[in-house]
């Protein structure tokens, strides 16, 4: 027994030391730890904001279409992580080798080192951030897909996207392609990821046509209200707080605490949106819409993604309020012009996204683009419209190229499956008709919506 | 006034002898007053048009007092008014306006449970033979036949007395219906009587005035924050005026409430108007600008949208807003403003406070 006690100490004795007297962390081991877990966290923040995608798109929509609307923005989630993993990631940031900055690659079937190599951030949490970017903007074109469009739609779409045409973008502005080398100015994606998938999103819903029922045979347009405004709200909560890992997340670091002031104008352009667009809706139809509201607080969140880290405080305001009265008017553009756009996507995601992008080329200043070390100060602060032309130049072509390659593939799988499902399908609803059950069985019973 | 046509319609009618009979008249009168609209001042032709309502709701009355006798139950056992409420009462019936009835008769002396027995038969004919001829029914069923607007002058008394005694939402909404009642047939007198009951009552009751303006003020002037017209923004009738709801009502709203505190007795709008400011309730170019805007919001209603509902004459209220003429469109912005000016002087002539 006592033999056993000494045994066991003098075991104990050897372990110790070594724990005594192991080398303190080196400062850049803590600043790659810290930076880390920085991101590790702005990653959960995004992934988190499918959960509003979930609550948006079903709250805006119909009944009987909400269990397919919920259920297959996880599934395409899960899909995208393949292919991201797969290609996408190669294509957006694959090696050096980018061919005249047009493309990356490399790096397929990702195989990231265990852990960080020089103190940097260890490209698995790199590889996972991109990721759900990438997963937000291909839930941000489900927008145009919303009550009509066919289940393999979705699979095929989310490969063509997620796999290549996004990737494309994201090295353009972000990967070190022609248009960063431009100095363009796209913080955390207004163009990257919320205009691309605006564009997706009107493809799809050009390419689909209107759901039955949304315009009269005069060109009058119906109100196809959502089934749940509660959800909606709630998304647009879910979304403003996952921002804060979207924006303040892209500094992709701690260090000076830069990333606070990144959240600090986040938070200002997303309270402005949400007052303009109020106060716009009442004033302009005499009845303060919430809708309307709610697409303001995502128009001006949207907005603010570009420049949040490029621009002063009072610039925020300025940009959230005209995001807000922007959404409104583009809005009843969009449905003069007979789009139907169940989710408001072109909106939102499409006009903000161009304003905010463009806002940068008004606002930024010299100082703070120096400090992200990307293009430089806007037209207020520098007097020169150099910024401005970059900014547009970098909407024009992604937004050119994001439209054409998502319509052709669209188109393709229009002509080769069939795009659109059937009008009885369709009055049934997708629940029924692409999955064979509905999200809320006990309020529906089956085939009950062929007489509504 | 000149009008053949009509004054042959107005004798037609008066020799009506059954339903059929007035039910092709109606539509005579309509596809008349329909064609002279355009060229008529708008005042006169309202005037006309109700005097063709009236009486083709007179002779439905007589023509029922006559179907109760062959039926074997006699003539009516004591006098009775008819009223009509709604834009009947208040003379500005359009070519399509609903039933909006309700009838009081004279305490009987023997049996009042036989005497309300003939009236609910009598009132269910000429409601039916009102609908046959054209006239849809009150969707609130304020009728004659539904024995809550059926009553005698006693229980009519009662009833307002509980009424302006307990204003609740729903007595609030009756006394403002009570308020354009006006006898079409009938012994007049039991309906005078019924009016000074009510009018007493508001004196008696001050806070009454208070309730209403909370149950009139709902409806909104059709004009937006930067003085731009709100118009339907889905559905069928996209683009589209609510002048019954956005225009016309505010202002019958607003003006019935000033006579109904300054004890005017006068139901029709533009009597009451010119009421107002001869009692100097109005300064006189404030009534002749209300008097203006309301006789173009009656123009434009009687342009609004006809629906013809299974041989019902229906009327949504709203006007496509391509319609109007440029002029037309200012002048209606003009009379809106007047309309919303007159909303915050009757708010705060109630309230004491600003809107």
């Amino acid at each position: 027994m006592i033999k056993k006690m000494v045994l066991t100490l003098a075991a104990l004795c050897l372990v110790f030391p070594a724990m005594a007297f192991a080398d303190d962390p080196t400062a850049g081991t803590l600043n790659m730890g810290i930076n880390s877990l920085w991101v590790m966290v702005a990653f959960v923040l995004v992934l988190l904001m499918q959960g509003g995608f979930i609550l948006l798109e079903t709250g805006s929509t119909r009944m009987k279409n909400a269990g397919h609307v919920a259920g297959k923005t996880i599934f395409t989630a899960g899909l995208a992580a393949l292919i991201y993993w797969a290609v996408g990631y190669g294509f957006a940031f694959g090696a050096d080798s980018s061919i005249n900055g047009f493309i990356g690659f490399g790096d397929f079937l990702f195989d990231p080192s265990i852990i960080s190599v020089d103190d940097g951030l260890p490209t698995t949490l790199f590889f996972l951030f991109q990721l759900a970017f990438a997963a937000v903007s291909l839930s941000i074109a489900w927008g145009g897909f919303a009550e009509r469009a066919k289940l393999s739609s979705y699979f095929i779409f989310t490969i063509v996207f997620v796999g290549v045409i996004y990737p494309i973008v994201a090295h353009w502005i972000w990967g070190g392609g022609w248009l960063a080398k431009d100095g363009a100015q796209d913080f955390a994606g207004s163009t990257v990821v919320h205009l691309s998938g605006a564009l997706a999103a009107f493809a799809a819903t050009v390419l689909l046509k209107p759901r039955i029922g949304k315009f009269n045979k005069d060109g009058s347009a119906n109100e196809i209200s959502g089934h749940n405004q509660v959800f909606t709200a709630l998304s647009v909560l879910l979304l403003w707080v996952g921002w804060f890992g979207f924006n303040a997340g892209s500094t992709l670091a701690i260090g000076d605490g830069f990333f606070g002031y990144v959240g600090f104008t986040t938070m200002l352009g997303a309270g402005a949106g949400a007052v303009a667009a109020l106060l716009i809706s009442w004033a302009v139809n005499g009845k303060a819409d919430i809708t309307t509201m709610l697409n303001g607080t995502l128009a001006g969140l949207v907005a603010i993604t570009a420049s949040c880290a490029f621009v002063e405080p009072w610039a925020a305001v300025v940009i959230g309020l005209v995001a807000g009265v922007l959404v409104f008017y583009s809005a009843k553009f969009f449905e003069k012009i007979k789009v139907d756009d169940p989710i408001y996507a072109m909106s939102v995601h499409g006009a903000a996204g161009i304003w905010g992008t463009l806002a940068n080329g008004i606002f930024a200043t010299d100082e703070l683009a120096a400090k992200v070390g990307v293009g430089q100060g806007g037209l207020i602060d520098t007097g020169s419209w150099h910024q401005l032309g970059v900014q547009a130049l970098s909407v024009l072509v992604c937004g050119v190229f994001v439209l054409a390659a998502s319509f052709l593939v669209l188109f393709l799988i229009k002509v080769a499956i069939g795009f659109r499902v059937t009008e009885e399908q369709e009055i049934i609803g997708l629940d029924l008709s692409e999955h064979g059950a509905y999200g809320y069985p006990e309020q529906l019973k089956k085939g009950q919506g062929i007489q509504g | 006034m000149g009008d053949p046509v009509r004054v042959q319609l107005l004798k037609q009618i008066g020799k009506a002898d059954n339903v059929n009979v007035l039910r092709n008249l109606r539509d005579q009168v309509h596809e008349h007053m329909k064609g002279i609209l355009q060229m008529s001042p708008v005042e006169q032709f309202n005037e006309q048009l109700n005097e063709l309502h009236d009486t083709l709701i007179c002779r439905s009355i007589i023509l029922a007092e006559a179907e109760m006798a062959r039926l074997g139950m006699g003539s009516p056992p004591v006098p009775y008014a008819y009223l009509l409420f709604g834009s009947g009462g208040r003379l500005e019936q359009t070519l399509s306006s609903d039933q909006d009835s309700g009838i009081v008769f004279e305490d009987s002396a023997s049996d009042s449970e036989e005497t309300t027995a003939y009236f609910q038969q009598l009132t269910s004919i000429i409601v039916s033979m009102l609908h046959q001829s054209g006239y849809p029914l009150c969707e609130g069923n304020v009728l004659s036949n539904n024995p809550e607007w059926c009553m005698s002058l006693t229980e009519w008394k009662v009833k307002l007395n509980g009424w302006f005694g307990e204003p609740s939402w729903e007595a609030v909404r009756y006394l403002l219906i009570l308020a354009d009642g006006r006898s079409v047939y009938g012994d007049h007198r039991l309906a005078f009587e019924l009016r000074d009951q009510y009018f007493n009552n508001v004196i008696e009751y001050p806070n009454i005035t208070r309730r209403m303006l909370d149950n009139t003020m709902r409806h909104k002037v059709l004009l937006g924050l930067f003085g731009h017209l709100l118009k339907e923004q889905y559905g069928s009738d996209a683009g589209s005026l609510d002048i019954k709801y956005g225009a016309y009502i505010p202002l019958v709203n607003a003006i019935r409430l000033l006579a109904v505190q300054a004890g005017i007795r006068e139901t029709s709008t533009l009597s009451r108007i010119r009421t107002l400011a001869l009692h100097d309730q109005l300064p006189s170019e404030e009534a002749a600008a209300y008097e203006q805007a309301f006789l173009l919001f009656l123009r434009l209603r009687l342009m609004t949208t006809e629906q013809n509902e299974d041989g019902l004459y229906a009327n949504n209220g709203k006007l496509s807003s391509r319609s109007l003429s440029r002029e037309m469109t200012e002048e209606l912005k003009s009379a809106l403003k007047t309309g919303k000016k007159l909303q915050r002087k009757v708010f705060k002539r109630t309230t004491g406070r600003l809107m």
